[in-house]
């Protein structure tokens, strides 16, 4: 009888070990997934921020002939954050530092551009031009807020996988940490756009 | 040392409060809430009832937001802010509006902002809200006719979502913890657990190995009884958010 109830409890130990390493094993792959997700989000906008600057750019044109410097500046800079993708499964810094860096450089040279608009009130008063500075605008403001709940998603795995005893799973499954973006100066908030 | 203790307790108090600012959920869910004070009573309760009836007919939630005071974010950031931590709209639609307005004053230009949910977006696009922003909107505010400016873009919004959502199609799922292999494992495990401590505590109490069958009954009955509370939902004219979701599109204005 003794015997039974000893066998009993050292199976139900076992059982206990493998269901809580399938469980936080399968949390860990939510919270990872949840990270891919707010990620192709991240990419999404930038993207959207991308195709919004071909039209723009053609808008300019007609008013501003001489700022030709300027605009092929904004379509290298495109061309070159387009170029840069990164895989959810390496979010590391480097590949992220890489990525920020393009889209970066984009953003100067966009907003190196509305300081030259200033000099256009034609351009200013063209109605399919101020349709996409309120595209561009939302789009900052989208690129924000994206941002900010990738690093949220990315906080609450990495304090997950790193805890102790979810970081036994994470370690022998191969789970790392992920990378946040950097908050530089002010960009938590989303830049305003001014023409 | 108790002191020290009291003192620790009321710091932490205080901070905690003030970090559930104001984009955690009012306690009292409303549609508009006038911390500026713009509106007058008349105005703001037809300006409710117009809201909440929106809110029942067809799920879409605008929650009207006046403040003088941003506490330095943007007005879009804040306006975002708003609707994701109030949860304006339905989870699964995102169809919540949130309208952030500012008042003009003598050092400070007015400002004004439409902030759209994910679901409302293809509905109503920047360039949309840019437009009910400089036509319907600050030509008012300009004579200092707020709620008229307030009103005509909120009908403004509730006509270009007309007809997208209501509640019949609506099946407010949220994110459903599927039933895994894992926890269902869990949940054997922890019935046999629960038998060897049941059949060891009869052994010790009544000297006598209880039956697995008084265990079955002992647990369903336990589950019975945990599962007897209902939910008594309040309804105070308007039921309350739904836990939608903002991603920052919209425009915004100032005068």
């Amino acid at each position: 009888m003794k015997k039974g109830l000893l066998i009993a409890g050292i199976v139900v130990f076992v059982l206990v070990i493998v269901g809580w390493y399938i469980r936080t094993g399968n949390k860990i792959v939510r919270l990872d997934e949840g990270v891919a997700e707010k990620w192709a989000q991240v990419e999404n906008v930038y993207q959207r921020r991308a195709d919004l600057i071909p039209n723009l750019v053609a808008t300019v044109k007609g008013y501003a002939e001489h700022e030709s410097s300027t605009l092929t500046d904004v379509i290298e800079a495109r061309s070159k954050a387009t170029s840069v993708t990164v895989d959810p499964d390496k979010l590391n810094s480097s590949s992220l530092r890489q990525f920020e860096e393009a889209q970066g450089n984009l953003s100067s040279a966009l907003s190196r551009l509305m300081v030259v608009i200033e000099r256009y009130p034609d351009l200013k008063a063209n109605q399919n031009f101020s349709e996409l500075q309120a595209q561009l605008e939302g789009t900052e403001n989208r690129i924000a807020v994206e941002r900010r709940n990738f690093n949220d998603a990315a906080r609450e795995y990495n304090t997950y996988i790193r805890q102790f005893p979810a970081s036994i799973v994470a370690s022998s499954r191969g789970f790392e940490k992920k990378a946040y973006f950097e908050a530089q100066a002010g960009s938590e908030k989303a830049p305003e756009v001014k023409f | 040392m108790k002191r020290i203790f009291l003192i620790i307790t009321f710091l932490v108090a205080a901070i905690s409060s003030f970090a559930s600012d104001i984009f955690s959920p009012p306690s009292v869910p409303t549609l508009v809430a006038d911390n500026a004070q713009v509106f007058t009573d008349n105005q703001r309760m037809a300006l409710a009832n117009k809201l909440s009836a929106l809110s029942r007919e067809t799920t879409t939630q605008i929650l009207v937001y006046t403040t003088t005071d941003l506490q330095d974010y943007t007005i879009a950031d804040f306006g975002q802010r708003l609707g994701e931590g109030w949860g304006v709209g339905q989870n699964g639609f995102d169809n919540g509006i949130v309208i952030v307005y500012k008042p003009k004053t003598d050092s400070t230009s007015g400002e004004v902002t439409i902030q759209t949910g994910y679901g409302i977006e293809p509905l109503i696009p920047d360039a949309t809200c840019m437009r009910i922003i400089e036509r319907e909107m600050i030509p008012n505010f300009r004579q200092g006719l707020v709620y008229e400016g307030i009103v005509d873009a909120v009908d403004a919004c509730a006509s270009l979502v007309q007809g997208e959502f209501s509640a019949d199609n609506y099946s407010g799922t949220g994110e459903d913890e599927d039933v895994s292999v894992g926890s269902i494992i869990f949940f054997i495990v922890c019935f046999f657990l629960g038998y060897v401590l049941y059949a060891a505590y009869g052994q010790f109490t009544v000297g006598r190995r209880p039956s697995f069958f008084s265990y079955l009954w002992f647990v369903l009955s336990l589950i019975g009884h945990s599962s007897g509370g209902g939910s008594s939902g309040s309804s105070r004219g308007f039921g309350g958010y739904g836990g939608g979701h903002f991603g920052g599109g919209g425009a915004s204005g100032r005068w």
